[in-house]
């Protein structure tokens, strides 16, 4: 999209100066709407139990489920709670799934001091064979076996199980589905091209800096400066870009300040501060002309549980002066031209990716929007804030493109739904390592990816 | 020499300066002078890949032009990205050119580029400005800004309070002012006042939290007296345009002028040289301050008569100094005293550091942000 408009005039510049050369106005933001308040944590307080989140979700999930249900193994199927199973009856139960694992991190074993044991080292999986699924309500909980993939679930998604009792205690499975896609949110995209530009892993601070050139790059083709005419005018087409997390790298994180004495550590600083000031000064060059929507991630300074608070703009002074400027919470979720967007810095899907045995990422990512719930590992495995009223991850309208953020490597698809539904899945890829963003156009939801690249002293191109 | 460099030091067009870069090269080359010519090109186009097409950006070397633009399918654009005497090893001296020059000319970083945002419009420091924490404090330093920036902060909408970061509000407040204070290329002329400024997101309110709802309804009313004051003295200097002080007044009108600023590029020049004359202004203006400030301190405790204070005290400024535009001078004066007021009891040395901080700082601006 980008290429085929900008070809006739690709030569242009390699001319001698001409005329005064054309600027092109940026099209204008219209209708962007920030629809993240559910994500944003006024008044917090952490001294509720993490069991009531459990709860407000398999209650907001209930109703749709049984929906589902009826739509899947017919309207005369019994749904029961499991208190009120009976042996041998087939019925329909939802519950929230708990899956055990043996090699799942557990902060008890960690500190027992009886058993000596070394805290155990971050695997890439914790699945095992040995893992076991078990359905839970509001009551009780009961093991199940059967036709259901027991590797593949994760603990915390909802789902409705279709079998009967058995006499030992235990659910046998037939057959089971998911909330599946939520309702369609009508569609009021732009007739022209607009295109939105995803990032994400910028990973400054980082010790190599390879990816500098590429980063300075990606904000000269934003910014206009890059490319011949052709170019420059699709890219004053770009009507926002959302930096989706990890804008720090992971080096930034050391934290052997803590450990050391203080006379040693008195003078330095942590590693964050000066990657903090270097994102500024980009986030500046690239707020003067495009608005520009700044998501947290693993690695960047807010707090570590879900949903991730913006970051503080004190810390982007220079930038934060302009009200291109927006800090977002993670997950995000907003409006743009009529075309409604959702997505994460990629905490959600990583965590998912290590306990089940589903390996792609854009396959996960289709799973969690059919499963109707963002992250349903949230307080088991991935740090969340204890909801109690409602839990903000449960899908109830179907976004129109859906990303996630610190993929490998770059991955789109186009999911149609029943009611007719059409959502953009985009696995973002990590930046620093492959230097690669995403384009979205928003007339027809397509993706592209756009690769930067210097040269270096052994590389090919 | 890459291009950016040569857009920024020479002041022109960033696709201007790619095609003297393109003609110096084919001068040099047709006229054999010996000196060998290293050139580097952006290319840009379609590339297949993993089964799917992406857009690839590259800086190559000319040796390797022709090998790049044969694997791309659709080329979008080419064009000379930068020009040296010695074979580069690797880019890593192209970016550091770049992020040199770029880090010197922070403020005008989209001066010379081929796109033009009309939404990236400087927030006013009324919104920008987070709240120091207590609230007896809060008041006066509202008072300040708020009169300070009458029209803008009428118009602000009413911001609740978040963040309770005390000294770092006090730190962050002088630095957002002085940032908007040195961004002079914006060229806020033609101080046509704030009409249509696009409003702050939603994002900022929630953040951007200044006072409590009883204080700005209080400094609202007050606000609304001053306003028709300041837009009075403000369209006097809009007279005389190609008065370089006016570039002072207008950095406190920061909403709607980055429009304004695509046309009125030339004037950057004469405002940069005037920098100079506005931060004696403020020097001479600061003794003044110490004895404001005492005023201040005293009356910490009522809200009214704060607010009543301060509205004197910029007229007093405006009828001391006629020429200097007096939107800046009760800004330049009020923000010493608000910083000084919002960090509390401890004054004198505060806003020794303070102050202090404030001069570097304005030194800096004049020489030009050194980084």
């Amino acid at each position: 999209m980008f290429s085929e408009q900008a070809a006739p005039m690709a030569q242009g510049l390699l001319a001698p100066p001409s005329a005064e050369p054309p600027t092109f106005p940026r099209v204008p933001v219209s209708g962007y709407s920030d629809c993240s308040q559910p994500f944003q944590l006024g008044e917090r307080g952490f001294s509720r139990q993490y069991a009531h989140i459990y709860a407000v979700r398999l209650a907001g999930m209930r109703p749709g489920l049984e929906r589902r249900a009826r739509s899947c193994w017919g309207d005369g199927i019994a749904l029961r709670k499991l208190s009120e199973l009976q042996a041998g009856e087939k019925c329909c139960v939802v519950g929230t799934l708990f899956k055990s694992m043996q090699l799942q991190p557990s902060i008890l074993q960690e500190i027992s001091e009886e058993h000596n044991l070394v805290p155990q080292p971050p695997l890439p999986k914790y699945i095992q064979p040995s893992d076991e699924l078990m359905l839970e309500d509001e009551l009780q909980r009961i093991k199940l076996e059967g036709a259901i993939d027991v590797q593949r679930l994760v603990t915390g998604t909802i789902l409705a199980v279709y079998g009967c009792e058995q006499d030992d205690g235990r659910f046998l499975v037939e057959d089971h589905c998911f909330a599946d896609l939520p309702p369609p949110l009508p569609w009021n995209g732009p007739s022209s091209d607009r295109f939105v530009l995803l990032a994400s892993g910028l990973g400054l601070g980082s010790v190599s800096g390879e990816a500098l050139l590429s980063t300075q790059l990606l904000v000269d083709v934003v910014t206009g400066q890059l490319g011949a005419e052709g170019e420059q005018s699709c890219a004053a087409h770009i009507t926002r870009v959302i930096l989706a997390g990890n804008l720090l790298s992971q080096n930034t994180q050391s934290r052997d300040t803590v450990n050391k004495a203080k006379y040693l550590t008195k003078k330095t600083q942590a590693a964050s501060v000066e990657a903090v000031k270097m994102l500024d000064e980009i986030l500046l060059q690239l707020c003067t002309s495009v608005p520009v929507d700044v998501m947290p991630g693993e690695f960047d300074p807010t707090n570590y549980t879900l949903p991730q608070q913006p970051l503080h703009r004190c810390m982007l002074p220079l930038a934060s002066a302009y009200a291109t400027l927006h800090l977002v919470t993670n997950p995000y979720q907003a409006s743009l031209d009529g075309v409604r967007f959702l997505g994460t810095s990629g905490q959600n899907i990583s965590d998912i990716f290590k306990y089940s045995s589903m390996d792609d990422y854009l396959e996960i990512l289709e799973w969690t929007l059919l499963a109707g719930h963002i992250s349903p590992t949230a307080p088991d495995t991935l740090g969340c804030y204890p909801f109690y009223k409602s839990d903000p991850f449960i899908l109830t309208e179907c976004p129109h493109v859906y990303f996630c953020g610190n993929a490998p490597h770059f991955q789109s698809k186009l999911l149609q739904g029943k009611e007719g539904q059409r959502v953009l899945l985009v696995t973002v890829p990590d930046f620093s390592a492959t230097q690669t963003a995403c384009l979205v156009n928003l007339r027809d939801l397509t993706c592209q990816p756009i690769t930067f690249s210097g040269f270096g002293v052994d590389s090919e191109d | 020499v890459t291009y950016k460099w040569l857009s920024y030091t020479l002041g022109v067009h960033v696709n201007q300066a790619k095609q003297m870069l393109y003609d110096y090269v084919e001068r040099k080359r047709k006229e054999n002078s010996g000196a060998q010519l290293h050139v580097t090109y952006l290319v840009a186009g379609n590339l297949l890949q993993n089964g799917h097409v992406c857009h690839k950006v590259a800086v190559v070397r000319e040796d390797k032009l022709e090998a790049m633009k044969s694997k791309l399918s659709t080329i979008a654009s080419v064009h000379v990205y930068s020009v040296q005497k010695a074979l580069l090893k690797d880019s890593s001296p192209l970016y550091n050119t770049d992020y040199d020059i770029v880090k010197t000319n922070l403020q005008q970083c989209s001066k010379f580029s081929a796109i033009r945002c009309a939404a990236a419009v400087r927030r006013t420091p009324a919104e920008a400005r987070p709240a120091p924490s207590p609230q007896s404090q809060r008041d006066p330093a509202a008072a300040g800004t708020l009169n300070g920036h009458g029209p803008p902060a009428a118009k602000a909408p009413p911001q609740q309070h978040k963040s309770i970061m005390g000294m770092f509000a006090a730190k962050a407040a002088a630095k957002a002012q002085d940032t908007p204070k040195e961004a002079k290329a914006e060229a806020k002329e033609a101080p046509g006042v704030s009409a249509a400024s696009s409003k702050p997101p939603t994002k900022n309110n929630i953040m951007n939290n200044f006072f409590g709802k009883a204080a700005m309804n209080k400094l609202k009313a007050n606000s609304v007296p001053e306003q028709p004051k300041e837009e009075k003295e403000v369209v006097k200097p809009s007279v005389a345009v190609a008065e370089p002080e006016s570039s002072p007044s207008t950095v406190a009108e920061k909403p709607g002028k980055k429009a304004e600023s695509a046309r009125i590029q030339q004037k950057d020049k004469k405002s940069k040289t005037k920098r100079a004359d506005r931060s004696d202004d403020e020097e001479e203006r600061d003794p003044e301050n110490v004895k404001k400030k005492r005023k201040r301190i005293k009356q910490l405790q009522s809200d009214s008569s704060d607010d009543e204070d301060v509205p004197p005290s910029p007229t007093l400024e405006e009828e001391r100094a006629p020429s200097p535009p007096p939107a800046p001078a009760p800004k330049a004066e009020l923000e010493p005293a608000s910083t000084e007021v919002s960090a509390g009891g401890r004054k004198r040395k505060r806003k020794r550091v303070l102050k202090s901080k404030m001069f570097i700082d304005e030194e800096e601006g004049c020489m030009g942000k050194a980084g």
